[in-house]
């Protein structure tokens, strides 16, 4: 599905952010990668669709990799993959339904995208998406009126409207509360089992990792030092993982 | 507060036949607003672009001009019928202007605005100093520097006191604007102490308001500076502007011009770093 | 217990005796200033003067209703100068603010180049605008509207592009890994989100160019500008003061319909 091999980013060429990553991530699962603030969670991630370009490695996705790709080709296969954000990064004016349109705006022409032109049976997927997350009657609703969760949640929808293959998922659940986090973390939870999507997350909730993945890996100053199905997640195998670094100074580990 | 929906509700309702269309968003305001006055404002413009240009207007002929005498400024400039020190000294004069003004303006405003804030000021005397203010605002610099003119005689009186007012009457504005963002839980935990207005004045509105005055005061010094100029030029009070006005409709030198253009340019030039500075500073 | 009492004296003198200075300097700085420009403090005094011969001279008498026609005509045209200058310089700005914005620009070169135009064209005095036009475009509003277009664009591109920076690079990432194009992403979201803040610009700046326009107006002899300086320089005080009363209106008036817009936006 995908595999990520001898991934390596230096943002200022001196110190690494990462050194050497490899994992894989298997369809219909959920993959967690934990790890101290800082550690390259988010780089990872957005180095998978090249929201950050890496310096070195390869990131094979259906079978080709994507850093080999021109932008078209880079915009096709980013329309295979569902990404969620920590501030959701929805158009606040906009309504929800049609932030959710705007996941399939990467297979649509620029002037369908300049005047909104949608298919009905695109309004129809979009509206049966807020069903699924369970904000059908919000749907006409500015996204700035919605709570942190519903906003969320439209932003999950926005990546099923991409039909995706994998969904990213970057610090999730960071900005709520308890109530919206179990709801996202369900839905998540359900898109893997249930529709055969890959979902893979970053987190800093170790607890919530346990209840919810398949799969975890460990990320500690840019390298990959646990890689293992959740049930062999053990108390030393974390407290390796937030083992502080003495070469990264300040790495304080101030999650909750 | 979100709604307490713990699991996903899986659609169990088939949809009626196939919807013939479904809408984006139900009309709402802002939307409105705004593509009315873009198609008022679009009206006006494409109504009257036409009726702007005179007849028998060659407009090939104007544009050549135009360029041949941009290019004169900016590639040629020398003088002609002044000196650089003259210059130099008229440059000066604006700057003084300029700072003079917003000197006067901005210590008067923060009275003015103390006296109009929401968040010390009964109702009546918010409106009525607003509105006052609207009012002198509302009356170009210029126009207010002739008629000090005729009263003060033309010179720097006239020019300092025309300027002046529409530095209150703007800077007013944007301080009482800003002390109103204020939020009211800080003045009533003062005033739950028992502290006096002065007391709260001094310790709570003005360290929450010294890097908004601070700004708000640079910028009218930048329009006050290039009011200067206008004010020279068209209320004949001094400075470069005057000089601006004598090379191109007197002399018709625009090479002069273009010295004088590049010197002004100079200082605005140091004018932006100084904010740049400023605002990398604050933050 | 003593050393910390005398610890916070200090503090606050120390930030007393700093007031003091700046205060001493800005004092300083302003007698310089007076003397420099031969500016007699008392005049400040004499405000009341001004306002008094203003109230006394300016008061339309039964003379000057005569020039009511020509006033409204000519006020009617220096507002759809301004309002003509400012959409034509909106349109022009958006689209150089676009790619001219770190987050949106197609190359770091070109947000330079835009940034320096903007700058140059917002520093040249509107003074020299008008000279320069006048000079080729003769005596007639398209002088005016170009000067204001010219001051007006370099002005909306700079508060464009800001506006758009702020937006951020992190909503337009989100639409980008969804696979959208550029012309997409610009579309679908940033106009959506930043379409208040430009409005309330462009009000604005219409708001501002009203003003300006009398400015230009008196400087290439078209518009309100022109016949204020017309009936003041030949004595006709009257027919003056109704000329300003009218640009209060006017300006009152927008003032007023862009609040109620702006209101209307939040």
């Amino acid at each position: 599905m995908l595999t990520v091999k001898h991934l390596a980013k230096s943002y200022d060429g001196e110190k690494k952010s990462l050194t050497d990553v490899s994992f894989s991530v298997q369809p219909g699962e959920v993959t967690v990668i934990i790890g101290p603030s800082g550690a390259g969670k988010t780089t990872i991630l957005r180095s998978i669709n090249q929201l950050i370009r890496d310096d070195d490695g390869e990131i094979l996705f259906d079978n080709t990799d994507i850093r080999q790709l021109n932008r078209a080709q880079l915009r096709q296969a980013r329309c295979r993959i569902g990404m969620i954000f920590q501030n959701y990064n929805l158009i606040e004016p906009l309504t929800a339904i049609e932030n959710v349109l705007h996941g399939c705006l990467g297979t649509k022409s620029n002037l369908a995208g300049i005047f909104s032109i949608y298919r009905n049976r695109e309004k129809e997927e979009a509206l049966k998406l807020l069903e699924k997350v369970g904000l059908a009657e919000f749907a006409y609703q500015q996204c700035r009126n919605l709570s942190g969760g519903q906003k969320q949640r439209v932003g999950i929808a926005r990546a099923l409207m991409q039909q995706p293959k994998i969904i990213l998922c970057d610090e999730p659940i960071a900005s709520l509360d308890p109530k919206s986090t179990i709801t996202v973390m369900d839905i998540l939870r359900d898109l893997a089992t249930n529709d055969g999507i890959s979902v893979l997350i970053n987190l800093h909730q170790v607890d919530i990792a346990r209840s919810y993945a398949d799969h975890v890996i460990g990320i500690n100053n840019g390298q990959v030092v646990f890689d293992d199905r959740i049930q062999a997640l053990s108390d030393t195998a974390i407290a390796s993982i937030y083992q502080k670094d003495a070469n990264s100074e300040g790495s304080v580990v101030h999650e909750f | 507060m979100i709604k307490p929906e713990n699991q996903i509700s899986i659609p169990t309702r088939q949809p009626a036949g196939p919807r013939l269309s479904i809408p984006l968003r139900f009309r709402d305001r802002r939307r409105v607003t705004i593509l009315m006055t873009l198609i008022v404002l679009a009206y006006i413009t494409l109504a009257t672009l036409p009726t702007m240009i005179p007849s028998h207007f060659k407009l090939g002929t104007a544009l050549t001009s135009f360029a041949e005498n941009i290019k004169i400024m900016f590639w040629q400039p020398h003088l002609a019928n002044t000196t650089f020190i003259t210059l130099l000294g008229a440059l000066g004069q604006s700057i003084l202007l300029a700072f003079l003004t917003t000197l006067i303006g901005s210590v008067l405003a923060f009275f003015f605005a103390l006296a109009s804030t929401r968040r010390l000021a009964p109702t009546y005397l918010v409106l009525g100093i607003q509105s006052l203010m609207a009012v002198i605002r509302a009356i170009p610099t210029v126009l207010w520097v002739l008629i000090y003119s005729v009263v003060f005689g033309l010179g720097a009186n006239a020019a300092v006191v025309g300027i002046t007012f529409h530095s209150v009457a703007y800077l007013t504005k944007v301080y009482a604007d800003s002390m109103d963002e204020l939020s009211p839980g800080i003045i009533e935990t003062m005033q739950a102490m028992g502290l006096k207005k002065s007391a709260i004045i001094r310790q709570a509105i003005i360290p929450y308001m010294m890097p908004s005055y601070l700004s708000w005061t640079f910028i009218r010094f930048e329009i006050n500076f290039a009011d200067a100029i206008a004010v020279g030029a068209a209320a004949g009070a001094g400075g470069i502007g005057y000089q601006l006005f004598m090379s191109s409709s007197f002399y018709f030198n625009f090479h002069e011009v273009g010295v004088m253009v590049y010197m002004i340019l100079a200082f605005a030039l140091v004018l932006e770093i100084i904010s740049y500075r400023l605002r990398t500073a604050t933050n | 217990m003593n050393s910390d009492v005398q610890q916070v004296t200090n503090f606050f003198n120390t930030k007393r005796l700093r007031l003091s200075i700046i205060l001493v300097i800005f004092g300083l700085a302003y007698i310089g200033a007076s003397i420099g420009l031969g500016f007699q403090t008392q005049s400040l005094l004499n405000v009341q003067a001004g306002i008094a011969w203003l109230i006394h001279n300016f008061i339309p008498n039964e003379a000057s209703q005569g020039y009511w026609n020509e006033i409204i005509q000519q006020l009617f045209r220096t507002f759809i100068v301004a309002v003509a200058s400012t959409t034509c310089a909106a349109v022009v700005s958006l689209f150089l603010a676009i790619i001219g914005a770190q987050t949106l620009t197609p190359a770091i070169t070109v947000s330079w180049v835009i940034r320096c135009l903007s700058s140059l064209l917002r520093n040249i005095p509107i003074v020299a605008w008008a000279m320069i036009l006048l000079f080729s475009f003769k005596q007639n509003d398209l002088t005016g509207f170009l000067a204001l277009f010219f001051m007006t664009l370099g002005f909306l591109t700079r508060a464009f592009m800001e506006t758009i920076e702020d937006f951020g690079t992190e909503k337009i990432q989100a639409l980008q890994a969804t696979g959208a194009t550029y012309l997409q992403v610009i579309f679908q979201g940033l106009l959506p989100e930043i379409a208040v803040a430009l409005m309330t610009w462009i009000l604005y700046m219409i708001e501002n160019n009203v003003r300006d326009a009398t400015l230009v107006g008196l400087l290439t002899g078209t518009g309100i500008g022109f016949i204020f300086n017309l009936y003041f320089k030949s004595l006709r005080y009257g027919a003056a003061g109704l000329v300003v009363l009218s640009v209060i209106i006017l300006v009152v008036a927008v003032e007023l319909i862009s609040n109620l817009i702006g209101r209307l936006l939040s």
